[in-house]
């Protein structure tokens, strides 16, 4: 972390920032799933650099797709599917 | 690609490509299948339907295009045009009992979870898994699916739109919808397990 953004960055003026974090919240799908173009993702990421509630809200949103995507228990093929799939499949020819 | 098209493979030729090619989907398949009926019967059935479909019109298949994709579309269109007509009865999960659960307010009082915070042991990571599962299968099915798509099984945004035959713009717009649904389904649970909200 640098302290450029207290410096070197005059302070945006109230509307424009909140406009900034409507577009940053509107973008938080699209950067967690890797679907946001390079133009995009610097916007987003210089964004939140300077904002830490939508800094939190990407965290948050990441947090919930990591929920599904990491800790939902696949369920087990049955053993016999495969034959069964092969044997309808032959009966129908 | 093209080459393909006017060939006719002999029966033999069909089988071997039909296995190679399609049958190690068969995973991921049955798991979106249990994921939209909540059955293991059911899905039993609609994967074999959704195979036997992808068969009867595997000539229309392009050898190296995207079988998953194509299968999942074979399924979830089996899904709506005809299993949810035939199984008549509404859903296996009573929606009123999952979705009282986690409005209660007596999910997991502080007390109940001080001593689990070792986010590292089997039965934890089982107890969120279940948790996870319960607030999914709560959702309608449609926010479910495009979650099960998205977050499970990893598809784009486009492989998405081609699988439910949506313009892209809809899957983002129910995508960002099923999120917050399953967000404040968790919420509480998250709380509970030293997540800040």
């Amino acid at each position: 972390m640098e302290s450029k953004f207290t410096e070197a960055y005059p302070k945006a003026p109230d509307e424009a920032r909140e406009a900034n974090c409507e577009k940053v919240s509107g973008m938080l799908d699209l950067m967690i799933d890797g679907e946001a173009s390079t133009e995009e993702q610097t916007f987003f990421n210089h964004h939140i650099e300077e904002c830490v509630s939508c800094f939190e809200n990407h965290q948050k949103q990441k947090l919930l797709k990591g929920l599904v995507s990491g800790h939902l228990k696949r369920v087990i093929v049955p053993q016999s599917l495969v034959q069964s799939i092969k044997a309808r499949i032959q009966e129908t020819l | 690609m093209s080459d393909q098209t006017g060939k006719q493979l002999s029966k033999e030729e069909k089988d071997a490509r039909f296995e190679a090619e399609l049958l190690p989907v068969l995973d991921p398949l049955y798991n979106f299948a249990y994921r939209l009926t909540l059955d293991e019967d059911d899905a039993n059935d609609l994967v074999q339907e959704t195979y036997l479909k992808a068969y009867r019109f595997f000539d229309y298949f392009e050898q190296g295009t995207n079988a998953k994709a194509w299968l999942f579309r074979i399924l979830k269109n089996s899904f709506i045009n005809e299993f949810r007509k035939k199984s008549k009865q509404p859903a296996k999960v009573d929606y009123s009992e999952v979705e009282g659960y986690y409005n209660s307010d007596d999910v997991e009082g502080e007390s109940g979870v001080a001593s689990t915070t070792d986010m590292r042991t089997e039965s934890v990571q089982d107890l969120i898994g279940d948790e996870v599962a319960s607030a999914l299968n709560a959702l309608p099915v449609d926010f479910r699916t495009v979650i099960i798509l998205c977050d499970l099984e990893g598809f784009t945004y486009e492989e998405m739109a081609k699988i439910l035959d949506i313009p892209i713009g809809t899957v983002r717009s129910r995508l960002h919808r099923a999120r917050n649904s399953l967000k404040e389904k968790l919420e509480k649970y998250a709380k509970s397990m030293g997540y800040n909200s």
